[in-house]
């Protein structure tokens, strides 16, 4: 991936890619980023990566596709020795109505899984862990959903005064990572690293919170798989199943899972007057940027994610995100009574185990830690003078989104004032060669 | 200490509806700042009990927002009934604010204990019916 020359933490990855050949420059990945993160000069797009928080806006819009999701694909896997499905709830949402968890399931095996993973008592566990958390909690309100990758770096970004109230639970789907790794490595007597953990992703920020992990300690996941990259094949299985009777492949394990599948709406037992729950990052920033200035009160917990209408509507998802939703409202009314084993053992695990982030969550420094408050001042100064040199149209022509960014990217040094079009006229000429070709 | 940055709002009173802006602000301009988030969200919560208060009670006021080297001074000056007894209005709890105010969810007698708090230096200076000023040095903690 191609980076800002004069930008500087070379150890921050991100869960896409920019292939720089494809790449047109159409800027519609720069107008698209939440965080301004991406320049366009030269006709190719450049990230800024301190600033990314890897929501794959960028990815959606790409109308050459130059920009793609860092996810495996099942031969990616073949190192492994066993290898376990976890797919996300959205996942199940993706089907026809009468194509059930159940068979989605077996559809996975056959694809060349050895298991497929009961995600919903790792969701049971994690509700319960931030219940009790907000329960407990005696600092600073409202605390903030920690389960979406990309609400963690928006606001270790862009809010970095919020950041203590970024809930320190770790994700469901890690907890199920680290309980796969933990039965499969007793039962099978192979040694964990042997066994891979694969999270079924609707998104690909999923991806960069495994590369990745925002609180810097080894994800107990090996990888994504998004929900795009195998829809054909599990529906083509799925076809094939079909006209198997029953029981004849596959059976045991995927029969017993998902009968408690909550499909998305992960805390819909919390508390209902303190509680918001939030989709879609346009809706969070609104929020965000309200209680910075204190006109949210008495919320407690605020569940975010940032894909518009949750994880069904990730940008690996390929359903229709409002039929999605109608399949999921469906899966929820037929989700059965709870077993009392299922009970049981939500009992059993809650109280052996620990479901706390391993290391605490610190705001992102967006520049060189070295840079001393002088010059960050005169910075600043310098950027709010050259805003009255620009026209504040925010055409992007300069190869920044707004003119605000072109303006700190001058006072920074990385940018040339002069590549803004009502500055220099002949810079028109130039953008002439990269765009009539 | 040699002052580094210097900003000035102006506020109106019962502007409910834009009450909040000017702290959120001070936190954008702190946060390009590079000001570590324990020091800003000292700021910040003093800007915001300062801002609430001119929108509650005073007509008119501005805040006087300045950075140097190791702290940051807020100087708050508002056209308004003032202050009768001070070290009252500093108690936590005391309240002069109507029932429509709380209902809008202020005025539970915490805002200039709050800005105390949060300060290093604190100074009010109030005359009654005209205004109050008050005088806030918040400074970067080592351990913060």
């Amino acid at each position: 991936m191609q980076r800002c020359g004069t930008m500087k933490t070379p150890e921050l990855t991100h869960g896409f890619e920019i292939d720089i050949d494809r790449c047109e420059g159409t800027m519609s990945c720069m107008r698209a980023c939440p965080t301004h993160a991406i320049r366009v000069k030269d006709g190719k797009a450049r990230l800024i990566p301190e600033q990314c928080i890897d929501c794959g806006s960028c990815l959606k819009v790409c109308p050459t596709g130059a920009i793609s999701a860092a996810t495996l694909t099942i031969a990616d896997l073949d190192r492994f020795r066993f290898k376990v499905a976890v797919p996300a709830p959205a996942l199940f949402t993706q089907f026809a109505r009468s194509d059930t968890p159940e068979l989605v399931g077996q559809a996975l095996l056959l694809l060349g899984f050895d298991a497929v993973w009961e995600y919903a008592l790792d969701i049971e566990l994690i509700n319960r862990a931030i219940r009790d958390f907000v329960r407990r909690w005696n600092g600073p309100f409202p605390l903030i959903s920690s389960s979406c990758p990309v609400v963690v770096r928006l606001v270790q970004v862009s809010y970095p005064t919020m950041v203590e109230q970024l809930i320190p639970i770790d994700a469901p789907r890690e907890i199920a990572g680290r309980e796969i790794k933990r039965l499969y490595s007793e039962k099978l007597k192979i040694p964990p690293e042997e066994i891979a953990a694969i999270y079924i992703t609707p998104c690909q920020g999923k991806s960069i919170s495994i590369l990745q992990p925002a609180e810097e300690v080894k994800s107990h996941l090996d990888g994504t798989i998004g929900i795009s990259e195998i829809y054909n094949d599990i529906l083509f299985n799925i076809r094939r199943l079909e006209g198997i009777e029953p029981g004849s492949e596959g059976d045991s394990e995927p029969r017993k899972i998902f009968r408690m599948g909550y499909p998305e709406g992960e805390f819909h037992n919390l508390s209902e007057s303190h509680y918001l729950p939030l989709t879609g990052l346009t809706d969070i920033i609104n929020v965000f940027d309200d209680i910075e200035k204190g006109k949210i009160r008495n919320i407690e917990f605020l569940e975010c994610h940032a894909c518009p209408g949750g994880c069904i509507g990730g940008n690996l998802t390929v359903e229709n995100m409002y039929v999605a939703r109608a399949k999921k409202l469906n899966l929820i009314a037929s989700i059965p009574v709870p077993t009392k084993e299922y009970l049981l053992e939500v009992e059993r695990r809650y109280a052996l185990e620990d479901f706390s982030l391993r290391a605490p969550l610190n705001p992102r420094s967006l520049e060189d830690g070295k840079l001393d408050l002088h010059e960050r001042v005169r910075r600043k100064k310098k950027s709010n003078e050259l805003m009255n040199a620009l026209p504040g149209l925010n055409c992007g022509l300069c190869g920044a989104p707004m003119c605000r960014d072109h303006a700190e990217d001058v006072a920074a040094g990385i940018a040339d004032l002069k590549e803004c079009v009502f500055i220099s006229k002949d810079r028109i000429q130039n953008l002439k060669k990269h765009y009539y070709r | 200490m040699a002052e580094l940055l210097r900003q000035c709002f102006v506020m109106q009173g019962r502007n409910f509806d834009k009450a909040g802006e000017i702290s959120g602000e001070i936190k954008v301009i702190l946060r390009d700042l590079g000001i570590n988030a324990a020091y800003t969200r000292r700021v910040v919560i003093v800007a915001f009990e300062a801002e609430m208060n001119v929108v509650m009670y005073a007509q008119s006021g501005t805040l006087t927002f300045s950075v140097t080297e190791d702290a940051i001074d807020l100087i708050i000056e508002d056209v308004g009934p003032g202050i009768p007894d001070i070290n009252l209005a500093l108690q936590e709890g005391y309240s002069t604010a109507s029932d429509e105010m709380r209902e809008m969810g202020f005025g539970f007698g915490m805002g200039l204990p709050n800005m105390k708090k949060n300060s290093d230096e604190f100074r009010i200076e109030s005359v009654v019916g005209k205004g109050t000023t008050v005088y806030a040095t918040v400074r970067h903690h080592e351990d913060a």
